[in-house]
């Protein structure tokens, strides 16, 4: 025990005999919650297995589900492609249907402009038309009003003509007459006239439409319902009567060929002139 | 002849302690093995 080997051995020993004791407590000392701590992750560990195993077969029944599925979405997929396909085809086709189509499309269109076009031509031509039409139609309706007023003017001229030849046949009684008055009194028709000749005064019977005086009051005019047409000729004198009664004379200022106006140059107390009073060449 | 001391040394009284803390360490040891039962495990 005196050597320093011995000491040493001895001071080695104390210490790890220390450190041993020192040890042994400290296991006893934490033993309780490394215990506590260890069943935990037990527990943990036990849950987590059966967590594991849970999701393992959830894993096993999501594959089986998903394989199913892939199956069925395989089918579908090459179903659908067999669709897409047939799709593409029928779009290929119609892409060259619609290809066609547009340029079936755009020939329509070029033939309805010209078309358009045309039936604008043919409107602008209508309306032209038409306008010649109305034009035409105003100046047919113009010849007809023409022809209408000439043929009234044919009708009117007729009767005179007629009567014309009436009053020939007369005249040529009467030249005969008087032809025949000539040679009965020796005078030969030739001879040249000498002196003033009255002029011949015929029958000429009438009504009169309106007397009135000027606006003087200092001359009465009349109004008559006889006019040239019926021999009626300017400063003639007629005769005013009612029911065998004279009333006045008058002188005609105007003529007209069915008309005439004469002014009053003698009247009488029997009355006065009035509408419907008799008037006459000859009294 | 050279004689003997028997008077205990310093060293003597080390390697007492040493047994003492050897003892007690193994009493801490079967304490913590007793708390698991003598159950490694």
């Amino acid at each position: 025990m005196n050597n320093i080997v011995s000491k040493i051995l001895i001071v080695a020993n104390l210490v790890f005999s220390l450190c041993f004791m020192c040890f042994a407590g400290a296991v006893y000392s934490f033993q309780a919650g490394w215990r506590d701590k260890a069943n935990k992750t037990q527990q943990q560990l036990v849950s987590a297995n059966g967590q594991v195993q849970d999701l393992q077969g959830q894993k096993d029944q999501l594959t089986k589900t998903m394989t199913a599925n892939l199956t069925n979405e395989t089918e579908r997929a090459n179903v659908a492609e067999a669709k897409v396909n047939g799709l593409d085809q029928n779009l290929t086709q119609s892409i060259g249907n619609l290809a066609n189509a547009e340029k079936e499309r755009d020939k329509h269109l070029a033939d309805l402009l010209v078309a358009q076009r045309e039936a604008q031509a043919r409107i602008t031509e209508t309306n032209d038309a038409r306008a010649e039409i109305k034009r035409l139609r105003d100046q047919s309706n113009e010849a007809i009003a023409i022809r209408r007023n000439l043929e009234d003017k044919n009708l009117e001229m007729e009767g005179k003509l007629a009567e014309a030849g009436m009053r020939e046949v007369r005249f040529l009684k009467e030249v005969s007459h008087l032809n025949d008055l000539l040679r009965l009194n020796k005078i030969d028709p030739r001879d040249p006239v000498t002196g003033p000749v009255p002029k011949v005064v015929e029958i000429v019977d009438g009504r009169v439409k309106e007397s009135r005086r000027n606006a003087s009051r200092s001359a009465e005019y009349v109004q008559i319902s006889v006019g040239s047409d019926d021999g009626v000729f300017k400063n003639m004198q007629m005769t005013v009567y009612r029911d065998s009664k004279f009333l006045a004379t008058i002188q005609i200022t105007e003529v007209e060929p069915d008309n005439a106006v004469g002014r009053v140059v003698e009247e009488t107390r029997n009355g006065t002139i009035e509408r419907g009073d008799n008037v006459t060449t000859k009294f | 002849m050279s004689q003997q001391s028997s008077d205990p040394t310093i060293y003597d009284g080390l390697m007492f302690v040493s047994l003492g803390a050897v003892i007690v360490g193994i009493v801490f040891l079967i304490m913590a093995m007793d708390g698991y039962g003598w159950s490694a495990g």
